[in-house]
């Protein structure tokens, strides 16, 4: 068979002595959205970070189609197509949306399909064509989470990693944002979701993995983890009580 | 948010709670408490230690600043400045009635000028700036003050500057004690302040000021303590230097090379620890005595490299290399 | 007030505003150089000064008019920026240790300054021009062409400053890195390479200005000093984050320092100088034009 699009072997992770991932493990397919969920702290940022390069792991292998990539640094991960969309949208606020989606399409690889992508982009968010000229930081919640989805494809990205994408937004634009997802998934866009919203992020989800304390202590089908009890008790009633955003 | 620790913030004060400490500290004040009897008192060496201790008192001066507090004052060479100018004024108007040089009086008030003027400016300064902004609003008050000795008229002889009366000068011997002196009494106030509860409050505000001050810490005040102990003791140091050079003038005593010396001691050695400045003392006073004697003018582009190369290669410090050292083994 | 001294107070805001442009000029590279790696770079009045006295080298030793020795001079000092960024920030920047790159920076200053009075000695220098001291009257205003050619290359420089950091892809990039050094790196963007840019760029309008410096004061080694203190100063009071707020600062200086100097008399226009910045500093410290509380 061939190797996963992504592949997590037992890695370890620290901030200076705190060690927050213990021997994590998960493969990501090729054409699938993985969702991965857990409590707040769990470590779901944290394992995006060092993936993306952002943060180098203690031990363990992170591989891109079977080809090892935990020791480059974060601007060839994204050369290879790995895009991280971080938690909190992070866009450039001062700068437009243009200005934004053109950064998305940095890299030389990216530049010569920029029309096709701004193409893509355009045609899932009608909403940014209009708003094209604005500041990022005057856009609302929801537009600045498809700016931030926009910029990643703008990458021409193979893997697209979201952390809390719905983080903030009015149910009605939650889902939204996941059909969202859903569509750019069945564009060929494989995707590693890292959500709080467990509930609807199992419902999109091909592949879920459960990170607690920062270990992987579940994983299976989405749905099969979204009838899963001990999934419901410990994360679906939770977020019930949380307030949103 | 990821951020890795600053040197200063990794280092934790360290003080001579091991054995071998206390033995060194002891060995050490043996030797230069005895120095003086078997060495000539002409001798270069006991101009250099002279130098050295000026240095450790400045640095220790500073360091209870950017060592404790992370602020980084670029006005030192004002307190050092009021030191000097402080002395030279009480002993031209005859103020104290003192006839002999290292008057304790004389001393005290020299400190307690800077001290005022630390306070003064410390307290807008303080109060809504820190970082970049604060070193360089000191830089601005201690130019201000540069101009206002060349504008002082009678008072500070503009750039002529004051002249105490060398006549009085015997041997470097009384220099060499009162040195050492003021360098034990200056590392040792660094000592207790940083046992003390000033210290840990200047602590806990280095590492989050927000959180301090919600824990009722006062942070302008501690700050501003801190801010004033430190220019009193960079101020004593200027008092000592002025009895030494007896012509006291912008260019002696306010030049740059006072704001940039107490910085490399105390990076040299390892800011934020007791024995960090005194180890850059010793260094930067035999780089300075040696290049002054030696090659004369060059020395500030000696100091400027050094700088670059401490920071670059060294940025714990010789105290962070000894650390380092013993990691490896 | 007679009109010869309205003529008089109209000249010294026309020289405030020219000397006040090479001071906002030195203030937007400080800004650039701030506003990507978070670094005060003091040092660049002395590269400033280092680069008029290349100016003023090339004029004596090999006859270069000053304004012809730009062709020469700015890829050098680009040259020379992104080898000061890799050389000697590079660590500091990557580790956010505000510290070391401020006294890395010191240093350099001070190694600039003593080698400049051990090679050009401290005497104060000029270039003279056989014409840039030819001057026009407008209203009763004396200008000299040095100081209009200073103005019109400051202009220039400023404009292509702001071009570049709007229409090219790594200026938008230097942009994206001053807002959020992580997430430009998501980007792909390579920060040393950003930095380097920034860094390139500051020199290249420390040597513009200095250049214009070279042809119109006398200068000393340490008169770099100066100008880095009154660069920043136009940067607090413009803002960091702003290229036209870092030039307005520059003027607000240049003439808060000429008309001191008619006014007050010289040497107190550094007392208040630098007390204006203080006073500027504690009641505005995000600067007057700048963005306000966006950045920790
Ligand atoms: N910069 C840091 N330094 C030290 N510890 C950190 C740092 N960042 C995160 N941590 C710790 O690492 C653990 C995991 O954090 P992480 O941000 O990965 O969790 P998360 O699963 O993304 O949580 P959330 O749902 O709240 O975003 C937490 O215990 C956190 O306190
Ligand atoms: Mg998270």
């Amino acid at each position: 068979m061939a190797n996963p699009l992504l592949e997590v072997k037992d890695l370890d992770v620290s901030y200076g002595d705190i060690h927050v991932l213990w021997d994590v493990s998960l493969s990501v397919e090729e054409g699938t959205i993985v969702a991965l969920v857990g409590a707040n702290g769990a470590g779901k940022t944290t394992l995006l970070k060092t993936v993306s390069g952002l943060m180098h792991a203690r031990k363990g292998e992170i591989t891109l189609s079977g080809e090892p990539i935990q020791h480059l640094r974060a601007q060839e991960i994204v050369d290879r197509g790995v895009i991280h969309v971080p938690e909190g949208r992070r866009l450039f606020a001062s700068l437009t949306v243009m200005e934004n989606l053109r950064l998305g399409a940095y890299l030389p690889r990216t530049r010569p399909l920029f029309a096709e992508s701004l193409e893509r982009v355009f045609s899932l968010f009608p909403v940014l064509k209009d708003r094209k000229e604005q500041k990022a930081g005057t856009l609302s919640g929801g537009e600045q989470q498809m700016l931030a989805i926009g910029r990643a494809v703008m990458a021409h990205p193979r893997l697209v990693m979201l952390d809390e994408p719905s983080l903030g937004l009015s149910p009605i634009l939650v889902k939204t944002i996941f059909q969202l997802i859903s569509t750019l998934n069945e564009q060929k866009t494989t995707i590693l979701l890292v959500e709080q919203n467990v509930n609807q992020a199992l419902k999109i989800a091909h592949q879920a993995y459960v990170l607690k304390n920062g270990k992987i202590v579940m994983c299976g089908r989405g749905c099969d983890l979204l009838v899963n009890e001990e999934v419901c008790k410990a994360y679906i009633g939770e977020r019930a009580r949380k307030p949103n955003g | 948010m990821a951020k890795s620790p600053s040197f200063i913030g990794s280092l934790k004060p360290a003080g001579p709670e091991s054995l071998t400490n206390l033995v060194i500290i002891v060995l050490a004040l043996v030797f230069f408490g005895t120095f003086l009897f078997y060495t000539d008192i002409d001798s270069i060496i006991v101009f250099y230690l002279f130098y050295c201790f000026i240095f450790i008192i400045i640095g220790q001066g500073w360091n209870i600043v950017a060592g404790y507090t992370g602020q980084i004052s670029l006005g030192s060479h004002a307190f050092f400045g009021i030191g000097a100018y402080t002395t030279a004024i009480i002993w031209l108007r005859d103020i104290t009635h003192t006839w002999y040089f290292f008057d304790p009086l004389v001393m005290f008030l020299s400190g307690l000028a800077a001290a005022v003027f630390a306070v003064i400016i410390g307290i807008p300064i303080l109060s809504r700036l820190r970082g970049d902004y604060f070193s360089f609003a000191t830089l601005a008050a201690a130019q201000v003050f540069t101009v206002l000795v060349l504008r002082g008229g009678k008072l500070t002889e503009g750039a002529m500057g004051l002249r105490i009366p060398g006549t009085l000068f015997e041997d470097l011997g009384i220099y060499y004690w009162t040195g050492l002196l003021l360098a034990i009494l200056a590392t040792a106030a660094v000592f207790f302040v940083t046992r003390s509860r000033l210290g840990l409050a200047l602590r806990a505000i280095s590492e989050d000021e927000m959180s301090a001050a919600s824990h009722g810490i006062s942070v302008l005040r501690y700050k501003l303590i801190a801010f004033a102990i430190g220019a009193f003791i960079i101020g004593v140091g200027g008092n000592l230097y002025a009895y030494y050079i007896f012509s006291i003038s912008p260019p002696a005593v306010l030049n740059l090379n006072w704001l940039f010396y107490p910085i490399l001691v105390c990076i040299l050695g390892g800011n934020g620890t007791i024995g960090g400045p005194v180890i850059g003392g010793f260094v930067v006073g035999a780089i300075v005595v040696f290049s002054e004697t030696l090659i004369g003018r060059v020395h500030p582009m000696v100091s400027g490299v050094l700088i670059i190369l401490v920071m670059k290669f060294l940025p714990t410090g010789l105290i962070g290399l000894k650390a380092k050292v013993f990691q490896r083994h | 007030m007679d009109s010869f001294q309205a003529v008089l107070i109209a000249q010294t805001i026309v020289n405030g505003i020219l000397l006040g442009t090479m001071y906002g000029m030195a203030a937007i590279g400080l800004s650039l150089i701030f506003g990507t790696m978070r670094i005060v770079f003091i040092a660049q009045g002395s590269v400033l000064v280092f680069f008029a006295y290349l100016c003023f080298w090339l004029f004596k030793l090999a006859g270069i008019d000053p304004y012809l020795s730009i062709i020469i001079i700015i890829p050098g000092a680009m040259v020379l920026g992104a080898v000061l960024y890799y050389g000697l920030f590079k660590e500091a920047a990557a580790l956010q240790d505000r510290i070391s790159s401020l006294l890395i920076a010191v240093g350099l200053m001070f190694i600039l300054e003593n080698f400049m009075t051990v090679v050009w000695t401290p005497n104060p220098r000029s270039v003279v021009t056989s014409y840039g001291f030819a001057s026009f009257t407008v209203l009763g205003i004396h200008l000299t062409l040095n100081r209009l050619l200073g103005l019109g290359i400051a202009i220039l420089a400023t404009i292509g400053v702001f071009l570049f950091l709007k229409k090219t892809v790594i200026g938008t990039a230097v942009r994206a890195t001053s807002e959020d050094v992580e997430a430009s790196t998501l980007m792909g963007i390579n920060p040393n390479r950003v930095n380097a840019v920034a860094f390139a760029i500051g020199m290249a309008l420390a040597a513009i200005s200095g250049i214009n410096v070279a042809s119109t004061y006398s200068f000393d080694p340490v008169y770099g000093f100066d100008v880095a203190i009154k660069a920043l100063f136009a940067l607090t009071l413009g803002g960091i984050g702003t290229i036209y707020g870092a030039l307005a600062g520059g003027i607000i200086i240049g003439l808060v320092e000429m008309l001191g100097a008619y006014f007050v008399g010289g040497g107190w226009t550094q007392a208040i100088l630098f007390a204006f910045f203080l006073v500027a500093l504690t009641f505005r410290p995000q600067g007057f034009f700048g963005r306000t509380g966006q950045k920790a």
